[in-house]
């Protein structure tokens, strides 16, 4: 047991960090009109630097990539990092350029709006036990207003037979990473969010006191601080053993629990200024709620936590 | 970051997971009631003595206060397994947890030669006296009394909610040998013989278990200055350090996750486990579990690299407080009125919970210490 970083992992988080702050950051991600939805520049950068790589990399490997997710969102890159530094390389897939979208939709149904969707150019369909990988036809997406961050889209008809099928269990490996997945992105945007209610809380003055000394918001962060601190190790753990179907669930079971709080409380003690477009607290919350119905959102992910660890009956 | 249990202490786990099966196997009931009934301290007794034998009551110790010299990682190991079976080694948990290691940090030579090999042998207990009626979670407006008398101390007093203090050799105390206003800079702790003339237990009857609290009074109780423990007036740094100890020492998140499992084995012969409402509510509560013991070995990290007690063992207390509640709440709810049979799974665990966020410092102290130790939020 070790949770402290491995000189390797510092190295490499600052590396990320510093090019994620030529690449990403609250200012980039404000202004995408000028080179579109998905961040083309910052994905080739990852790649070029190799962290698109650290999954099957021999000095590192998944916890590695799953830190480096955690990372890019907290920074708001523009990418679909999840499918990318996840799982396709857990799938043995060879790597894809351009955003890559997720969907496990129940058998006989199209998928919901999908993050990246007009622009994705492939989708990984978990079914009951295979995995489709499909090519996508942007042309045919249908865009999807939504204010919640990211570009959202109807994926053109996938259930229609075309892809290829991928051999039995690989839906689980795609649930898998992607529940690991997703918690990451979670906890990065999590962590910035709670950090400016937190510096805000110190240095906002009400009833000629500041905000953060009133006891009743006091508890309130504290608690959310235990929630988060547990999710982050829960997600570390579930990606350090491969992404095994109950740590996996019990991670994003718990992250998703910790994002509903985060989500009410942040909100509620930065008040009106954090509902506007000028303050940057939306840029994660918004994100936030986008992760939230993945793959059947807490709900799921806790009847999935209780059939991999007692066999219920699969949600 | 490695999230394995290295080989040697994984090894260890083994050995020692046989060995209680073996010597659990006859005149053990387990049971999450048990924790200081008579019956599970006379097996208590009998049974660290062994432990003692095979050098695995004080693991960690330095072996020239008999212990084994081995690391943090394996005493915890060697709690989780006590806590999942109940505890069988009694009210002994807390010598081994930390009324021996606040000895060895700062107790005298004498002190450690003629009190830790008891310990190590599994002969005596402690209790811990530290609660008084005016003086519970707010620890430092305690009043027991220790004044200079001779080549001692004369203490008068009355702590309170003292578990094990009807069986206990000797008391870990706390008294005031300040003025009130000193506050927590007034304090000094005493190793007192529980056998000294002016000292009365009363047991209290409390619900939460067969476990019994008491009331300790104190009546011109002489000990000799050989009892005090580090220096007078500086006994609230030895607190500090041992609540630390405390709040991670019992893995309670181990027997939740194992009454949580048993609760599943019942849902599931009775068809309850098809319940998507059930499956939530057994997810939300395992995963409560699992964060709690992955904030608690975050601490054993930080004890096994040798770093100061950091307050993220408030953190891991509290994360263990959800967790025991969460497990107990899911008893009553998902167990209907099987579960107020005196003695059930369900019975057992929701007893248990409601005392969970008030032992070893409130839930609510737990939660202003990190919001000023780790938050850093302005006071009042």
């Amino acid at each position: 047991m070790d949770f402290e970083r491995s000189d390797t992992q510092r190295a490499l988080l600052d590396a990320l960090d510093t090019l994620l702050g030529r690449y990403a950051g609250t200012g980039r991600s404000r202004e995408p009109a000028a080179r579109g939805a998905y961040d083309h520049a910052l994905e080739s950068e990852l790649r070029t630097a190799g962290f698109l790589d650290l999954f099957g990399d021999d000095g590192a490997g998944p916890l590695e990539a799953t830190l480096a997710v955690e990372r890019i969102s907290a920074a708001l890159g523009a990418v679909t990092p999840v499918p990318h530094l996840l799982v396709l390389p857990a799938l043995g897939l060879p790597a894809h350029t351009g955003p890559v979208a997720l969907a496990a939709p129940p058998a006989g149904e199209e998928p919901g709006p999908v993050r990246y969707g007009a622009e994705a150019g492939l989708i990984l369909l978990a079914g009951a036990d295979r995995c489709v990988a499909a090519p996508l036809d942007p042309g045919q997406a249908e865009p999807v207003p939504s204010a919640y961050g990211f570009p959202l889209a109807r994926v053109a008809p996938v259930a229609s037979g075309q892809g290829a099928e991928l051999p039995p269990g690989t839906a689980a490996t795609v649930r898998g990473w992607w529940r690991v997945g997703a918690s990451a992105e979670a906890l990065g945007m999590m962590r910035q969010a709670f950090d400016l209610t937190v510096r805000y809380a110190k240095d906002r003055t009400v009833f000629g006191r500041a905000l953060g000394s009133f006891q009743a918001l006091q508890h309130r962060l504290a608690e959310l601080s235990v929630l988060l601190e547990g999710a982050r190790w829960l997600v570390y753990e579930a990606a350090f053993l491969g992404a095994p179907a109950e740590a996996s669930a019990v991670a994003a079971a718990h992250t998703t629990a910790a994002l509903r709080r985060l989500t009410r409380e942040t909100h509620q003690i930065m008040g009106a200024v954090g509902l506007t477009r000028e303050h940057d607290l939306h840029l994660w919350t918004l994100r936030l709620q986008a992760l939230r119905a993945e793959l059947g959102g807490m709900r799921a992910h806790r009847r999935a936590a209780s059939a991999a660890r007692w066999g219920a009956a699969a949600a | 970051m490695e999230f394995a249990f290295d080989e040697a202490d994984a090894a260890f786990r083994r050995d020692l997971v046989d060995f209680l099966d073996r010597e659990l196997a006859d005149g053990w009931e387990r049971s999450e009631f048990g924790l200081g009934s008579a019956v599970h301290t006379d097996f208590s007794r009998k049974f660290v003595r062994t432990l003692a034998g095979r050098g695995w009551l004080t693991p960690h110790w330095p072996e020239r206060y008999g212990g084994g010299g081995q690391g943090a990682w394996q005493h915890f190991v060697l709690g989780e397994e006590m806590w999942k079976r109940g505890e069988p080694r009694g009210p002994q948990y807390m010598n081994v947890n930390w009324v021996g290691p606040s000895l060895i940090k700062y107790g005298t030579e004498e002190q450690k030669r003629t009190l830790l090999p008891p310990i190590a042998r599994g002969e005596v207990f402690w209790c811990q006296g530290f609660s008084e009626p005016e003086a519970g979670t707010d620890l430092a407006a305690l009043r027991t009394r220790a004044v200079r008398d001779g080549d001692g101390y004369l203490l008068n007093g009355q702590k309170i909610w003292t578990s094990y203090a009807d069986g206990a050799d000797h008391c870990f105390l706390l008294a005031r040998t300040g003025t009130v206003a000193d506050g927590r800079r007034g304090i000094s702790v005493f190793l007192l013989p529980l056998d000294t003339p002016g000292v009365e237990v009363r047991p209290i009857d409390g619900f939460v278990g067969d476990h019994s609290f008491n009331e300790v009074f104190l009546k011109d109780v002489w000990v000799p200055r050989s009892r005090l423990l580090g220096e007078e007036n500086k006994g609230w740094d030895i607190v500090r350090r041992t609540l630390a100890y405390e709040r991670v020492g019992a893995p309670r998140y181990a027997r939740a996750a194992l009454v949580l499992d048993g609760l599943a084995d019942w849902s599931r012969t009775r068809g309850l486990l098809h319940d998507p409402g059930v499956q939530e509510q057994f997810g939300e509560a395992r995963a409560l579990c699992e964060a709690a013991r992955l904030l608690v070995y975050r601490v054993i990290d930080e004890r096994a690299k040798d770093k100061e007690p950091s307050p993220r063992a408030n953190q891991a207390r509290a994360a263990m407080v959800q967790a025991e509640r969460a497990v107990g709440d899911l008893a009553l709810d998902v167990m209907g009125s099987e579960a107020l049979a005196e003695g059930s799974r369900g019975d057992a665990q929701f007893r248990n919970s409601l005392g969970a966020g008030i032992a070893a410092g409130s839930y609510e102290v737990q939660l202003n210490l990190i919001t000023r130790l780790i938050l850093k939020l302005p006071k009042e």
